[in-house]
């Protein structure tokens, strides 16, 4: 009998000591996660006492278990891309943050503070979306979203698929550079149908693009900047178009997931990332752009990131709600009349 | 009589297990998918299927799986019929080597060998620098991100399947059978066709089936190797759910999937059963 007990008294000190190595479950996009786990992760672990659990994956993947999961959800904090974003806060997903909360908020840029309003998110990258190209193989630089068009470039550029997180922005883009309105997308869907012989592909990861890039199979493509690095790592002669129209922000945000059981945990993470340590170690791994006016890069480092007031002050941002009301259409019309 | 229904209770008694999950993870899913794609708002009705059938673009996606699908299995059956038959004539001792060989592309990642296609069929891979380096091509040959690229990659990953179950159908032909026909003046193609080709029907079905069902259901070959161009059911199916998130067009998709994977296996059963008895 007393064994017995002693075994009971053992198995509920266990059980008390495992409960308080809580686990914090972050949905990432796993890109660089190598570089996120040595910044983040494991910096944040050895402060909190907890565990961090990263789920990964495309933001429209991650968005459909966030909605699935909505009675029961197993992620407290999701980074996601702007119009995610909105969209897990148009479908009651997210909770809105105490921004008390969040120490370092005041030393954000100001449109990182409250990116979608209403407070559900606060941004913590930015970047321009642009075009990389080769500069051994493209000798007049790409100054403008017109030159994708070039017939030297016959089967040498993949386009982000309209589905990726960048394709709706470069549809709007490239819209815009035709003479497009936001009322009528049809210059831009009819320029893209007819660029048809130059695409090779439309890639759904920015991993699969380096890899596009490393094979010799493409000279230039639209892309964000926070996969430069990956892209520069391939090893061929690259640049970052200056295009006249001007580039487009998008900006990645973290986000409470409603209902989510570890909230102290949650702002205390959310907060961790926003940090200017942080964000200058990101910045200086060419993971993300920093939006902590405190950090502080070498011009080297900054001339490969989305950086500065200045710089940032000039993207076009792409408007979160517009892009949500045309995106399914936009999806139809794209499988018809482009990735055809 | 007495004496069978105890043995008869220990069988259900025994399959239960395999029954209760069988019907708990697939039946009851499967079930629940069919009534889902014909879910119309608060009422049941074929307006999922017509809307999905109106629309040209899914209909495109839909005639390209089968013929693609088709056309694999029709070339792996002809070129595993006379591989299997020669399998069966190697030494018994390097027969295990050889089957080892033939199922080794099955035991590595579906993802991994992908990747290796992307680097064989690109521009700059070894098929396009061989066929110019010998002056066969001026130009490189555009194959990734084309239906070829899907086909090949398809073919490579489902002939396993079709050789196994024809070596297998292959192994239970009796020893006598081809001599006897030849003694009996067949000639070679008389052979085939009235007496390999019904023994082994079997396995032909089997194989069919197999491979056909994994073509029309593949997604990491068609994602990868054919991309948004080249969108397969699978592939839109993805869409679908992941991303548009219109489960109503992704059980119509699932739905269309099966029924044809069924069809096929019936067809196939129909032609064997027909050149069973005119043998």
């Amino acid at each position: 009998m007393r064994v017995w007990l002693g075994w009971l008294a053992l198995v509920l000190v266990l059980s008390v000591g495992l409960a308080q190595q809580r686990t914090l479950t972050v949905s990432g996009f796993g890109l660089n996660q190598n570089l996120i786990d040595k910044n983040i992760t494991r910096p944040f672990e050895a402060r909190c006492n907890c565990k961090i659990v990263w789920e990964v994956g495309n933001n429209a993947d991650r968005l459909a278990k966030l909605a699935a999961r909505k009675d029961n959800p197993n992620v407290d904090v999701a980074l996601l891309g702007d119009y995610f974003a909105q969209l897990a806060a148009n479908q009651g997903l997210l909770e809105r943050l105490d921004t008390s909360k969040l120490s370092n908020l005041n030393e954000l840029y100001d449109f990182a503070k409250n990116p979608l309003g209403g407070n559900f998110a606060v941004a913590f990258t930015t970047y321009a979306i642009s075009i990389a190209y080769r500069t051994d193989k493209i000798t007049t630089p790409i100054t403008s979203w017109r030159d994708l068009w070039r017939p030297e470039l016959k089967g040498r550029i993949a386009l982000p698929n309209i589905t990726t997180t960048q394709g709706p922005p470069v549809v709007w883009l490239v819209n815009r550079a035709f003479g497009g309105t936001d009322t009528n997308v049809n210059p831009g869907f009819e320029r893209l149908s007819a660029l048809k012989a130059n695409v090779v592909t439309y890639y759904n990861q920015s991993a699969q693009l380096a890899g596009l890039f490393a094979q010799e199979e493409v000279w230039a493509a639209p892309v964000g900047r926070f996969a430069w690095g990956n892209l520069l790592a391939t090893g061929k002669p690259l640049a970052w178009a200056r295009l006249s129209e001007g580039q487009a922000g998008v900006s990645n945000v973290a986000v409470l997931v409603k209902g989510s059981r570890n909230q102290e945990l949650a702002y205390q993470f959310i907060d961790f990332i926003i940090s200017r340590e942080v964000q200058t170690a990101q910045a200086n791994d060419l993971v993300d752009s920093p939006v902590n006016r405190n950090v502080r890069v070498s011009a080297d480092k900054a001339a490969q990131l989305t950086y500065g007031l200045q710089q940032i002050a000039s993207l076009r941002t792409v408007d979160p709600d517009y892009i949500i009301k045309v995106r399914d259409a936009w999806i139809q019309r794209w499988n018809r009349e482009v990735a055809r | 009589m007495l004496s069978q229904s105890p043995a008869r209770l220990a069988a259900w008694i025994l399959l239960s297990p395999a029954l209760l999950f069988v019907a708990v993870f697939f039946l009851l899913p499967v079930v629940a998918l069919l009534l889902e794609s014909f879910h119309v708002g608060q009422t049941y009705g074929l307006n999922n299927y017509l809307a999905f059938f109106a629309d040209d673009f899914n209909r495109e996606v839909y005639w390209r799986t089968l013929w693609i699908s088709l056309l694999v299995t029709l070339v792996s059956a002809l070129v595993c019929y006379p591989a299997a038959y020669a399998v069966l004539k190697i030494n018994p001792r390097w027969r295990g080597l050889i089957i080892g060989l033939i199922i080794l592309p099955l035991m590595t990642s579906p993802v991994a060998r992908t990747y290796t296609w992307l680097v064989v069929l690109g521009r700059e891979g070894i098929v396009n620098k061989s066929l110019i380096e010998t002056g066969l091509l001026q130009e490189p040959l555009r194959i990734l991100f084309t239906e070829w690229a899907v086909f090949i990659g398809l073919l490579q990953l489902m002939m396993p399947l079709m050789l196994l179950s024809l070596v297998s159908a292959m192994e239970n032909l009796p020893k006598d059978v081809v001599p006897a026909a030849r003694s009996l003046g067949a000639s070679e193609g008389q052979v085939f066709w009235r007496v390999i080709l019904p023994l082994t029907r079997e396995g032909l079905v089997v194989g069919g089936t197999l491979v056909f069902t994994g073509c029309v259901t593949a997604y990491v070959t068609p994602a990868l190797l054919g991309g948004p161009r080249v969108t397969m059911l699978a592939t839109l199916l993805y869409q679908k759910a992941g991303v548009t998130v219109d489960y109503a067009a992704a059980a119509v998709i699932s739905v269309v999937m099966l029924l044809t994977t069924l069809l096929v296996n019936f067809l196939l059963r129909g032609r064997a059963a027909k050149t069973a008895r005119a043998a």
